[in-house]
């Protein structure tokens, strides 16, 4: 009973800061809602738009969910995100945009399957720094985040640049290489199928797997794991390909579901905005389904604010960010609170 | 000259009495060791001393003027000053800088360390230490460091130093040196107090002594009228008889340990040519006074430390990948044992990573660990309302009770056991006890370090006791107290 | 000539970089600095178009990037959160609370705001010179008074501050505080000085990179200086080659800073220059 008063406090308080935000930026507060609420979740179109924006931010929020349940902070997302587009796009120059192209099946899969690796590998050489070398992941993967974006940038201008060479942005990908869509007027595809998939499956690994059992105990306390002859290092090396694999696996989906050809601004934060999905879904695999959901839903609705305020998404941003700094907040005061010992 | 009196002092931690009506008196030109057996309160006291702990009641008075109890740094400011045993150093500092900082009085200035250092420096020169001001704190020896520790209290006048258990990580020569200068500043009018546990060291430099047990002062007596029998009895109280049991039994080959040597975590020798034997069905006791290589001894045994030279055996063969099963029972259970955010049900988990009953492939069965957690629950009558309880909310007999319980199912063939009855109440260490004596009994051989002498010898077949990292035969508790 | 412009376009890196030295000798990373030189920016502007005054628009930046870096040091300070996550929600604020601001004050016309700009002597400015001052004058303050002594020992091994009768929190807070100030000069830097203007998400990661550049620089002011230089040198190298027509691809060079900032890191390994306490929490026992 008291954890159901503790659960619904969430949405309240999410509510109270979707209320503040509105009034601060002028926004008639029911007309706000109402509006929100019509182009997150008013008709199947709303619905579609929705899903289509939580999909990357759920990914990425698992991808955040994991290594942080390892005790590894990954940052990295971002770069993950982006290499896994660049392995993705690499992939299809040679099965797409070739004499011979592979059939659009397999090159879906190749194309995925290579954007999964490379977030994947993009994540593990953070914690192989970190491992071998005690380069802290803050740091270096802010550092990797940046090297990505250039290698992105020097992509798109150079070897996975568009034929006619005239624009920094690689050749759009035909429509059979895209995701199948689960309609045809909408523009929800099979990613957001693939998305709900992760999520699941990461339930699976964390909580159903001997594997996820060490990433959580070596996340919650090392000294324990080693005193029980846990290797550490392993588990947490395995965290942070499993994270980067999951932000690769976001960049794959954005790249055949949504974009179809990358440029410098493939990622619109995806990466980072996993980081308040996976808080505010408590690090957990299936709570992160309703947060990303949530977020979505504003940042599809946010577009219908049009005619009251240009804010868009940054709208969201703002409510994200307070919801959680006060999320944080609670939790470090409570935590300031001497322990109960019997 | 400078009076300290502890005037009927009273502190409780939970429902535990850490202190109850302790009344003492410090002077000044005197060393007065302060003895008691771990848990007996002297950590309590000299943090209500020097202002780190604030008593339930009574007071602290100094020459005259009531402390500021529970203020620390205005307790230093009126010249108290505590060595801790962990140094407040910043290793990162050159020593220099790390006696200028205990000397800043504001920050809006600038300062010169060399100055701000000097007077510490000119010290060290009076009391004959070599200090190098701009070598790097942490890279110095620990006895070094313990000298800069002192350094930093003397330059800033204090009139009361206490000094908490300073011989443990010192070397022979060292506790000499140090004990020279302890009679130095004695006869400089200071006043001394030590903290301690080694009879033989207390006997050779104090002036006074005090023993505390369970919280209270049991004697106060000057020097001269106490010998180290006298003080072994108001330690410990009547020493028990040595346990004899199951000796009739027939013993099975179990481990062997060989000229065993263990670096510490700073890459120091914590343990030198160990040889010893435990057979399957025994229990081999190590006592003797933490921190003398105990936790290394321990974890080289559980196979989470590497040994540096010498050879550990099971029945004459090197450790197998699954034999010995071993079972660790860590000192600090809350930050070794248990991960206090996680389920009961997950903290008995990790003892079962290897059952394949438990797992199909990588899956696990959740339905037989949940029967398995619940049936321990009940055995080992574990007071919580679930498997899913989050071990940090257990009291801690009950959190020992979840490791020792994880690790026993497991039905181990060494079993390596630190102070297991650590802070635990009287009933939940029977059964603990009781659990340790079953398993011996079962066939375990069984390595128990612990600091509590009554432990060791209620359930020990043999007691070897552990000083610097080598292991003492102890023909009787006194002399390893002594020791 | 050459060089001046070079400093210019380096000094927001490099302003923030000297800052966060400070905040990180306390044991503190500012993971939101981003977000602080990014409320620089847009206050700064905002107080200078409707003041037409820079200097006020000055003042105002700085007054909110240290307003938003407190509130970060109120969060991982004062209540021991995560400075990571704090950091992150905070430039996410900062990043939505500027945009939003800016598009619905201005989104509806799209008018390119022009400000007046910080006056120049040959393209010196004020806070340049403010900027290279402050690389030994930080040195000095670290090194040679007794707050840069005792932030040290905070960043280093909290307990000894505490010992010595210094409140940690206190110390971490005024160390937050310089770094804010040094956050909104950049941000001021980038609306004020560079630019004119504003734009979305303007800081562009200089927070980030101002970040890597105190870990390449070694904790050294100096050191972070030259790195900043560096990688101004190195963003302003693709216009270089443009105009030269050689087709080296920039984007390698712009990304060379901070391949070698991780080759140096992976050399030295944790190294000892890193403050032993940094980004750890800091709970007095009570």
């Amino acid at each position: 009973m008291k954890r159901l008063v503790g659960i619904s406090l969430y949405p309240i308080g999410l509510l109270l800061i979707l209320v503040a935000t509105l009034a601060f930026f002028k926004v008639p507060v029911r007309d706000g809602l109402g509006l929100l609420y019509s182009g997150a979740v008013g008709d199947r179109f709303a619905w579609s738009r929705m899903a289509v924006k939580s999909t990357p931010m759920l990914l990425t929020g698992l991808g955040m969910v994991v290594a942080w349940r390892g005790g590894i902070y990954n940052i990295g997302g971002e770069g993950q995100f982006i290499v896994g587009g660049i392995f993705g796009g690499t992939v299809a120059r040679f099965a797409v945009f070739t004499s011979h192209p592979w059939s659009p099946w397999l090159a879906t899969s190749g194309i995925l399957v290579a954007c999964v690796a490379g977030g994947a590998a993009w994540a593990w050489l953070a914690g192989w720094l970190y491992l071998r070398r005690g380069v802290e992941v803050v740091i270096s993967t802010i550092l990797l985040n940046f090297i990505a974006l250039q290698f992105l940038g020097y992509c798109c201008s150079g070897p996975l640049q568009e034929k006619a060479k005239q624009v920094p942005l690689t050749d759009a990908l035909p429509d059979e290489v895209m995701l199948p869509k689960l309609s045809r007027q909408m523009d929800a595809h099979f990613g957001v199928v693939l998305a709900i998939m992760a999520a699941l499956l990461i339930y699976t690994y964390l909580f159903r797997t001997r594997a996820g059992f060490r990433v959580r105990l070596v996340g919650e306390n090392p000294r324990m794991a080693r005193a029980n002859r846990i290797d550490a290092g392993r588990a947490k090396i395995q965290a942070m390909v499993v994270s980067g694999a999951l932000c690769g696996l976001a960049g794959g989906i954005e790249y055949l579901g949504m974009s179809g050809q990358l440029g410098t601004g493939f990622s619109q934060q995806w990466g980072f905005l996993g980081i308040p999905v996976a808080l505010l879904g408590g690090l957990h695999p299936l709570a992160c389904i309703l947060s990303a959901s949530v977020f979505g839903a504003l940042l599809a609705g946010a577009e219908n604010l049009a005619r009251y305020t240009p804010t868009g998404s940054t709208l969201v941003y703002v409510i994200q960010a307070v919801a959680v700094l006060g999320y944080v907040g609670i939790k470090a005061y409570r935590d300031r609170l001497p322990a109960v010992e019997a | 000259m400078a009076t300290l009196i502890v005037d009927n002092v009273f502190k409780r931690f939970g429902g535990v009495a850490a202190l109850e009506a302790v009344s003492v008196e410090f002077r000044s030109g005197e060393i007065h060791a302060v003895l008691g057996e771990n848990g007996a309160g002297k950590s309590t006291l000299m943090n209500v001393m020097s202002g780190f702990v604030r008593p339930d009641r009574g007071t602290v008075l100094l020459n005259g003027t009531s402390i500021p109890l529970g203020i620390a740094f205005a307790c230093k400011q009126m010249g108290i000053e505590m060595i801790h045993q962990h140094f407040t150093l910043t290793p990162a500092f050159s020593v220099e800088e790390n006696l200028a900082l205990a000397r800043l009085d504001r920050l809006a200035t600038t300062i010169d360390t060399k100055a701000l250092a000097g007077k510490a420096l000119a010290i060290a020169k009076s009391l004959e230490w070599e200090v190098d001001p701009s070598a790097r704190t942490g890279q110095l020896p620990v006895g070094v460091q313990q000298r800069i520790e002192i350094l930093k209290a003397l330059s800033g006048e204090a009139e009361v130093l206490i000094f908490d258990e300073p011989t443990a990580v010192l070397s022979p020569s060292e506790v000499e040196d140090l004990f020279r200068v302890l009679r130095r500043l004695r006869d400089e009018g200071k006043c001394l107090i030590l903290i301690a546990h080694k009879l033989s060291e207390v006997l050779g430099v104090a002036d006074w002594v005090t023993v505390l047990r369970n919280g209270r002062v049991v004697a106060t007596a000057p020097r001269d009228e106490v010998d180290s029998d006298k003080l072994a009895f108001w330690m410990v109280g009547q020493m028990p008889d040595r346990a004899s049991r199951s000796d009739s039994k027939e013993r099975v080959d179990g481990l062997t340990v060989r000229s065993l040597s263990i670096k510490g975590d700073r890459g120091e020798a914590s343990v030198s040519n160990a040889t010893f034997e435990i057979r399957q069905g025994e229990i081999l006791g190590f006592g003797g006074v933490d921190g003398n290589g105990q936790v290394e001894l321990a974890e080289t045994l559980a196979q989470i430390r590497k040994h540096s030279s010498g050879a550990v055996l099971w029945c004459g063969r090197p450790f197998g990948s699954d034999l010995p099963r071993i079972g660790y029972v860590p000192q600090d259970r809350q930050t070794d044992g248990l991960a206090l955010r996680m389920s009961i049900r997950d903290n008995m988990l990790v003892s079962a990573l290897h059952r394949p009953s438990f797992w199909s492939g990588p899956l696990i069965r959740a339905k037989q660990v949940g029967a398995w957690v619940d049936s321990l629950i009940d055995r080992f009558s574990i007071k919580a309302e679930s498997g899913s309880d989050l071990t940090g909310k257990l009291s801690g007999g009950n959190q020992q009770k979840v490791i020792v319980s994880r690790i026993l199912d497991d039905e181990p063939g060494l079993l390596v056991v630190l102070n297991p009855g650590r802070g635990l109440d009287i009933k939940a260490t029977e059964y603990v006890y009781d659990v340790l004596l079953a398993a011996r009994d079962r066939g375990a051989a069984i390595a128990l370090f612990s600091t509590d002498l009554d432990e060791l010898y209620s359930l020990s077949d043999r007691v070897l006791f552990m000083l610097r990292g080598q292991l003492v035969d102890a023909t009787g508790a006194s002399a390893m107290l002594g020791g | 000539m050459e060089f001046i412009s070079l400093l210019q376009y380096s000094a927001p890196v490099a302003l923030a970089a000297i800052g966060e030295i400070v905040v990180q000798q306390s044991g503190v990373i500012d993971i939101g600095l981003e977000g602080s030189m990014l409320v620089g920016s847009y206050f700064g502007m905002l107080t200078c178009l409707a003041t037409h005054n820079p200097w006020l628009g000055l003042g105002a930046a700085i007054l909110a990037a240290l307003l938003l870096t407190l509130l970060f040091g109120v969060f991982t300070v004062l209540l021991a959160a995560d400075q990571v996550v704090v950091g992150t929600a905070v430039n996410l604020f900062a990043m939505g609370l500027t945009s939003a601001l800016f598009r619905s004050k201005f989104g509806g016309t799209m008018q390119l705001i022009s400000i007046p700009r910080l006056g120049a002597y040959h393209g010196i400015d004020l806070i340049m010179v403010g900027m290279l001052v402050s690389v030994p004058a930080v040195w000095y303050l670290m090194r040679r008074t007794a707050w840069g002594l005792a932030v040290r020992s905070c960043g280093e091994y909290p307990k000894s501050a505490e010992a010595a009768g210094f409140s940690v929190y206190k110390l971490r807070l005024q160390a937050l505080a310089i770094g804010g100030l040094f956050a909104g000069l950049s941000g001021a830097y980038l609306s004020l000085v560079i630019a004119g203007s504003f734009a979305e998400n303007m800081t562009a990661g200089r927070g980030f990179v101002a970040i890597a550049m105190v870990t390449f620089g070694r904790w050294k002011p100096h050191f972070a200086f030259l790195a900043a230089l560096l990688v101004g040198f190195a963003d302003s190298l693709q216009y270089r080659f443009q105009t030269y027509g050689w087709h080296v691809p920039f984007q390698l060079m712009i990304a060379m800073p901070y391949i070698v900032a991780l080759a140096v890191l992976v050399l030295v390994g944790k190294g000892t220059a890193a403050p032993g306490a940094l980004a750890q929490p800091y709970r007095m026992d009570k």
